[in-house]
């Protein structure tokens, strides 16, 4: 009763514990294992509290060896199981690729048709701590380039349950990357955006359909994770300067919501992609590929991405900050397409 | 009217003698249920959840990053 409309905010690590709970305790198929899940929670708070309710069985801690735990979720799906399996660090895919990759990715295919790999790896991504370029990536694109994987980032907490009771009910791998900076830890800086309002039930937030954060008509600003809320920073500063700028929180990779973006930039007929994954190759130039094969009379000025340099990631604060996309580099480049000199 | 207080023995003083109030997941203003967690107090790298003692409208005395102690109030619930 006194939940019915719910105006409890919730962290990312809450909802994410949250939807994992109220999908264990409807479906005896699912389980969570990785290193420090249980008896500690998960490093960044994503399975805090299942050990209690659910028990050693359900949620299990592992030995440090990816390629073991990953492999044994693959198996465990393909026999029948909705496993969540959490890689802590999105850097150390290494020495379990051949099971992200050669196995869930392809299974399905190699099948044809006959198992299903309904198995989630969630897996934590992420700098801007100044913890060096093996614990800081994103890594998007590397997993989004690779048919067969569903690969999802969420900004803000509502999202990050409903992505995450999709992504555990999805028939296919689903690769569930989550930032470190938004999981709403004591010990890390997060964005007072990233929690928000969360619903008490489960509900899902479907795959494939980009979020459009602020409408505007000057110019279009494509992120996910971290990045939509150094675009929204960007976007307030825009505003005072008279750009009305449009945030569009892609929210899952794979599919991609082509279409939001392109009816985007025809309004605005400018685009700004901010991701902090590696500039080459990767989701920016998905995104501008996108809209210019669609209709390169669509910009009126060349479009601009925002990205991590393509140098592996200083450990050096100053150096970090310097190479990381952020608010201000976001509103020069919108400047710049508009004519205007950044101030 | 009921206080929102950290238990006098939630943790080891004499090793840690400070927390910080790390989240509010109501905002001031909001109705809460009784025995909800409203807000969570961090102390070195340990999260200990903070219940409603009532049902009511939260009002925040120690807003997030506060620093507290056991025994501080950090809020009261009006009903």
């Amino acid at each position: 009763m006194a939940n019915q409309q719910s105006n409890r905010i919730l962290t990312v690590s809450r909802a994410m514990s949250e939807a994992i709970a109220q999908e264990m305790r409807s479906d005896p198929s699912v389980f969570v294992m990785g290193e420090d899940i249980a008896t500690y929670g998960g490093i960044f708070g994503a399975t805090a509290g299942l050990l209690d309710e659910f028990g050693e069985a359900r949620v299990r801690d592992t030995p440090i060896s990816e390629t073991a735990f990953i492999g044994a979720g693959v198996g465990a799906a393909m026999a029948g199981m909705r496993p969540i399996v959490e890689l802590m660090f999105v850097d150390f895919f290494g020495v379990c690729m051949d099971a992200i990759y050669n196995l869930a990715a392809k299974n399905t295919f190699f099948s044809g048709g006959n198992c299903k790999v309904p198995l989630v790896i969630m897996t934590a991504t992420g700098g801007g701590y100044s913890d060096a370029g093996q614990h800081s990536q994103t890594l998007h694109a590397t997993f989004a380039h690779l048919p067969g994987l569903k690969v999802i980032a969420p900004s803000n907490a509502y999202d990050a349950k409903g992505l995450m009771i999709s992504a555990i009910r999805d028939d296919n791998p689903v690769l569930y990357m989550f930032h470190k900076g938004l999981q709403g830890l004591a010990w890390m800086a997060w964005p007072e955006t990233a929690a928000n309002v969360v619903p008490d039930e489960a509900y899902t937030v479907p795959f494939g359909e980009a979020k459009i954060v602020r409408p505007g008509k000057d110019v279009t600003i494509v992120a996910i994770s971290m990045m939509v809320h150094r675009a929204m920073e960007a976007a307030a500063e825009l505003e005072k300067q008279g750009v009305d700028a449009e945030v569009i929180d892609l929210r899952t990779l794979v599919p991609l919501d082509r279409e939001t973006v392109i009816k985007s930039v025809a309004k605005t007929g400018r685009l700004i992609v901010v991701d902090e994954d590696y500039s080459s190759y990767g989701m920016s130039a998905e995104i501008i590929t996108s809209v210019a094969e669609h209709d390169p009379g669509a910009l009126k000025a060349r479009p601009q991405r925002i990205a991590f340099p393509d140098i592996p990631i200083p450990y050096s604060r100053p150096m970090e900050q310097w190479a990381l996309p952020n608010a201000d580099k976001i509103r020069v480049a919108a400047q710049e397409m508009l004519g205007r000199k950044a101030a | 009217m009921a206080d929102v207080r950290i238990p006098d023995d939630l943790w080891d003083t004499s090793k840690t003698p400070e927390g910080i109030v790390a989240n509010w997941f109501y905002r001031d203003g909001s109705e809460v249920p009784a025995n909800e967690t409203i807000a969570e107090i961090m102390v070195e790298k340990t999260n200990y959840e903070i219940a409603a003692p009532a049902a009511g409208t939260l009002r925040i005395t120690v807003p997030k990053d506060g620093v507290v102690r056991p025994g501080t109030v950090i809020g009261r619930i009006e009903g």
